[in-house]
């Protein structure tokens, strides 16, 4: 957070700039300057919208402007049949732009990283193809017209620019918004790591369509202006490749996933663009000098001018301040926690929580696990041990369903699961955690350990992102794992131990039935495992049920009971520590066959 | 059934020119997890060297096509080393950004040297063919298939019989075991990229006398090669040389069927349908998302 008096500064330059703006046209008549101002506002109505899939959400679209060209074409085409002025049918634009970002996102989502910008670039071009060749609907190449406007020539532009300027309050807005509700976490956690953001509880294909329609509905809404604005286009100009080069220069200029980035990048570009007009003239100029620009700012500055800038001052104001330590000492598992466990409680009858059998899965022609089948009582610690290469962490992925088995059935709690997706079996009541650990590295801890999410409604992603109650819960689970201090630090800055200290506060969160712990003691040091170990009996205690995948034997045999033993991808033995560290089927799958060789002489 | 026999081989002979380019692309994609959208403009700054030289000279495009690619060669490797090394490592969607940066810039530049207007090279064989059994063969088509077809089996066996070409397998199939054998990554990844350029000389060379062609329209070229590289599984030689076949042939039999002004339609439907169905294309394998690379 930036000081106080620097932000009551930011808050009045911006006021004075938004009122300058407002009153700038009953000031003077300039057609040209209004002119390039109200294009540098659809440029920022676009860029910021553009910033809600692709900065926030981090699936970069390059063919975004096809939704301005939806926009213009819808209120053409309903245009020709009515008589209302354009203005009134931009909504039409707005939703004609939404549909379409609903059936493309429906199933673009489910594609990422490249083939993602693939799809986007060639849905642009297919639509301006499109509008192209069904002259009959769209006038083809002779291009679209709407009426000419019928106010004085003196106001020559200034509905236009206020019209956009309203959008472009409207696009902030929703930006946002956005930005503090759990549905912009989500899409903040689904860009961090898509798959993570799955296993804590995020149902990731309506976060993305959703992005993907918030993202469109401003756009198309513009487009009617724009087309309106233009008075006659063609599919060319419309769909052009060249608008989503200067949606996506302006927010990579500005910075992505910020609020002002987008805004401020699009006034800086219309600018830039001005000038070459001027100076350099012509639209080969303005390839050159976009082309340049952008290669710059990918190579030089990725995270734009705010983000960067603001880095600067985060340092400035970190540096110095104390380091905060972990808090290691044993204290009861939080209140709210037992309530849950309370309710879960089935008595002294124990039951199998969670039931796999006979699950296969292979990449390739490497079976990494070969017909396993394994249960976890309910109420225990239960390890699961095995060789590197035994198909543990495996194994994890099919029960949270990070993957799909390709034999197999999971039971948990009595329901089957395995067909389901990780985020319903998260709120099923799996929790886990990562071998390596994946916090959201540009998210403070607290925003990380508020991230997870216990079940799906519609009206939780309009909720604030971090509320009151949840927050005081967070601190709690931070308090109890030992990094109370730590809530307002960001996770990257973290070292490995007390990450998985953080990660472990995550699944809390979720108050998972069951907790699946990839090698918790991993990479730490003795004292931060014997707090892990301790923490882990205290939650066992309020009912809580484990599945550890450890390689410390000591931490496994004093807390785990009991023990399951994985080899080449099935569950060779299972039973107390002491029962598994006397079979020699174990040592056998530790050791190899050769052990046995070197074994006294007259030993069978 | 003459015509539907005359429609394949000409989607089959113009394959072959696409094979030539597509299988660069897929090649930079497959080593380095790079998708080079500049290559469609590459390809036309090929044709446009192709065409000053060919105006001033009158030397054969195709026969200049064996300058070209060594000098496209070139150009890839400094593109390379100044550029696209800067950003190893980094997100797909940054190359993306990059090389988008880098096509507007050559664009734009020969938009400036040579304005927006259509060109076209014209050989004394540009409108002869050679006929054989009620078939016709145009000259160009058929010259420039075997031109594609000779450069795609010198690449083959650069990939396949000398130390680079394992180098580059290696590094597509493990980078870092191929770094604890003693490949240098960065090298590697140099001559990759430089020899995936080098197929937009030769193919933009034949490219100039098969199509007219303007700046702008290295987007219907990266269209298209992406369209390929797609279908038949990014980073896949043999796919890039199926794909690349299947599209010509679904070229030819849009036009001569349904309509000329929607075959240029059908590199992005194959792009959107392929994706959406089998996201690996043809011939593309899937790869082991969960295992974290340090």
């Amino acid at each position: 957070m930036s000081p106080r008096p620097v932000r009551v500064a930011g808050a009045v330059g911006i006021g004075a700039a938004a009122a300058a703006l407002a009153v700038y046209p009953l000031l003077s008549h300039n057609a040209y300057h209004q002119n390039v101002l109200l294009l540098a506002f659809l440029l920022a109505v676009m860029a910021s919208s553009w910033n809600i899939i692709s900065g926030y959400a981090g699936y970069v679209s390059l063919g975004h402007s096809v939704f301005l060209g939806i926009g213009a074409y819808a209120v053409a085409i309903t245009g020709e049949h009515l008589t209302v002025s354009p203005f009134w049918l931009t909504p039409v634009g707005a939703v004609a732009a939404a549909l379409s970002a609903l059936v493309l996102g429906a199933v673009i989502m489910r594609t990422r990283g490249h083939s993602f910008v693939i799809i986007t670039i060639a849905f642009l071009f297919l639509m301006q193809l499109v509008a192209l060749n069904w002259s009959s609907l769209t006038g083809g190449s002779g291009g679209a017209t709407l009426p000419l406007p019928r106010w004085s020539l003196d106001w020559v532009y200034t509905p236009f620019y206020y019209a956009l300027l309203v959008l472009l309050a409207l696009s902030m807005l929703l930006s946002w918004w956005i930005r503090r509700t759990k549905f912009g976490t989500g899409l903040i956690a689904i860009r961090e790591d898509e798959n993570k953001a799955a296993a804590i509880g995020i149902t990731t294909p309506v976060y993305k369509v959703l992005a993907f329609v918030a993202s469109a509905v401003l756009i198309g809404a513009a487009g009617g202006i724009y087309g309106y604005f233009l008075n006659f286009f063609e599919p060319r100009g419309m769909f052009n490749i060249l608008t989503s080069v200067e949606i996506v220069l302006a927010v990579l200029l500005g910075g992505r996933a910020t609020i002002w980035g987008p805004v401020l990048g699009a006034f800086a570009l219309q600018g830039i663009k001005e000038a070459t007009n001027v100076y350099l003239g012509g639209s080969e100029a303005h390839l050159v000098v976009f082309g340049v620009l952008m290669g710059l700012v990918v190579l030089f500055m990725p995270r734009g001018v705010l983000p960067t800038v603001s880095g600067w001052v985060e340092r400035r104001q970190t540096a110095g301040v104390a380091v905060p330590s972990i808090e290691v000492r044993a204290r009861p598992a939080p209140a709210s926690l037992e309530a849950r466990a309370a309710t879960n409680g089935h008595g002294g009858g124990r039951r199998a929580l969670l039931e796999v059998k006979g699950a296969r899965k292979s990449f390739g022609g490497i079976s990494a696990v070969d017909g396993c089948s394994l249960s976890v009582q309910e109420g225990t610690i239960t390890a699961l041990i095995g060789p590197n290469g035994s198909g543990k962490t495996t194994l994890f992925n099919l029960i949270d369903g990070t993957m799909r088995a390709d034999a197999g059935e999971i039971w948990f709690d009595g329901r089957q699961i395995d067909g389901q997706r990780p985020w319903v079996r998260a709120h099923a009541g799996i929790g886990r955690t990562f071998q390596i650990t994946r916090l959201f590295h540009q998210m403070t801890v607290l925003e990380n350990v508020v991230a997870p999410l216990r079940s799906f409604s519609w009206r939780q992603l309009a909720a604030d992102a971090v509320s009151g109650p949840e927050a005081a819960r967070a601190e709690e689970l931070l308090d109890f794992v030992g990094m109370g201090k730590f809530g307002g630090v960001r996770a990257a800055a973290l070292s490995y131990g007390q990450q998985k200290l953080v990660e472990l506060a995550q699944v809390l969160m979720l108050d998972s039935k069951l907790i699946m712990l990839d090698e918790p003691a991993g990479g730490i040091n003795p004292t931060l495992i014997e707090h892990m170990a301790e923490m882990i009996r205290e939650l066992n205690r309020q009912g809580k049920t484990f599945l550890i995948v450890e390689h410390n034997m000591p931490l496994v045999l004093g807390l785990c009971d009991p023990v399951l033993v994985l080899a080449r991808g099935s569950c060779i033995c299972s039973g107390t520590p002491s029962e598994v560290q006397a079979d020699p089927r174990v040592l056998d799958a530790y050791l190899g066959e050769d052990f046995r060789l070197e074994q006294p002489a007259g030993v069978p | 059934m003459t015509e539907l026999v005359q429609t394949i081989v000409l989607g089959l002979l113009i394959g072959g020119v696409y094979a030539l380019a597509a299988s660069g692309l897929t090649l930079i994609f497959g080593v380095m997890n790079v998708i080079n959208v500049a290559h469609g403009a590459f390809l036309i700054l090929a044709a446009y060297v192709t065409f000053a030289v060919w105006t001033r000279t009158g030397i054969d495009p195709l026969v200049f096509a064996l300058a070209t690619t060594p000098a496209m060669f070139a150009l890839g490797w400094l593109v390379y080393k100044l550029l696209v090394s800067r950003i190893a490592g980094a997100p797909a969607s940054m190359s993306v950004l990059l090389t988008f940066a880098f096509a507007l810039v050559i664009e734009g530049i020969l938009g400036l040297v040579y304005k927006g207007v259509f060109r076209a090279m014209t050989p004394s064989y540009f409108d002869e063919s050679f006929h054989l059994g009620g078939l016709f063969f145009p000259k160009a088509q058929v010259y420039a298939a075997a031109l594609a077809v000779g450069l795609l089996v010198l690449l083959y066996l650069v990939l396949t019989r000398t130390w680079l070409g394992r180098a580059i397998r290696a590094s597509a199939q493990n980078p870092s075991g191929a770094r604890l054998v003693g490949v240098d990554p960065g090298a590697v990844a140099a001559l990759t990229f430089a020899l995936g350029i080098a197929t937009t000389g030769a193919a933009g060379s034949a490219i100039g006398v098969l199509y007219p062609f303007f700046p702008a329209a290295h987007y219907a070229w990266i269209s298209r090669l992406l369209g390929i590289i797609v279908l038949g599984g990014m980073g896949s030689l043999p796919g890039a040389l199926v794909g690349a076949m299947l599209l010509g042939v679904a070229e030819t039999t849009t036009s001569t069927y349904f309509s000329v002004r929607w075959a240029t339609a059908v590199p992005y439907v194959l792009i959107l349908v392929v994706l959406l169905l089998r996201p690996h294309g043809l011939f593309g394998e899937r790869v082991r998302e969960d295992v974290v690379t340090a």
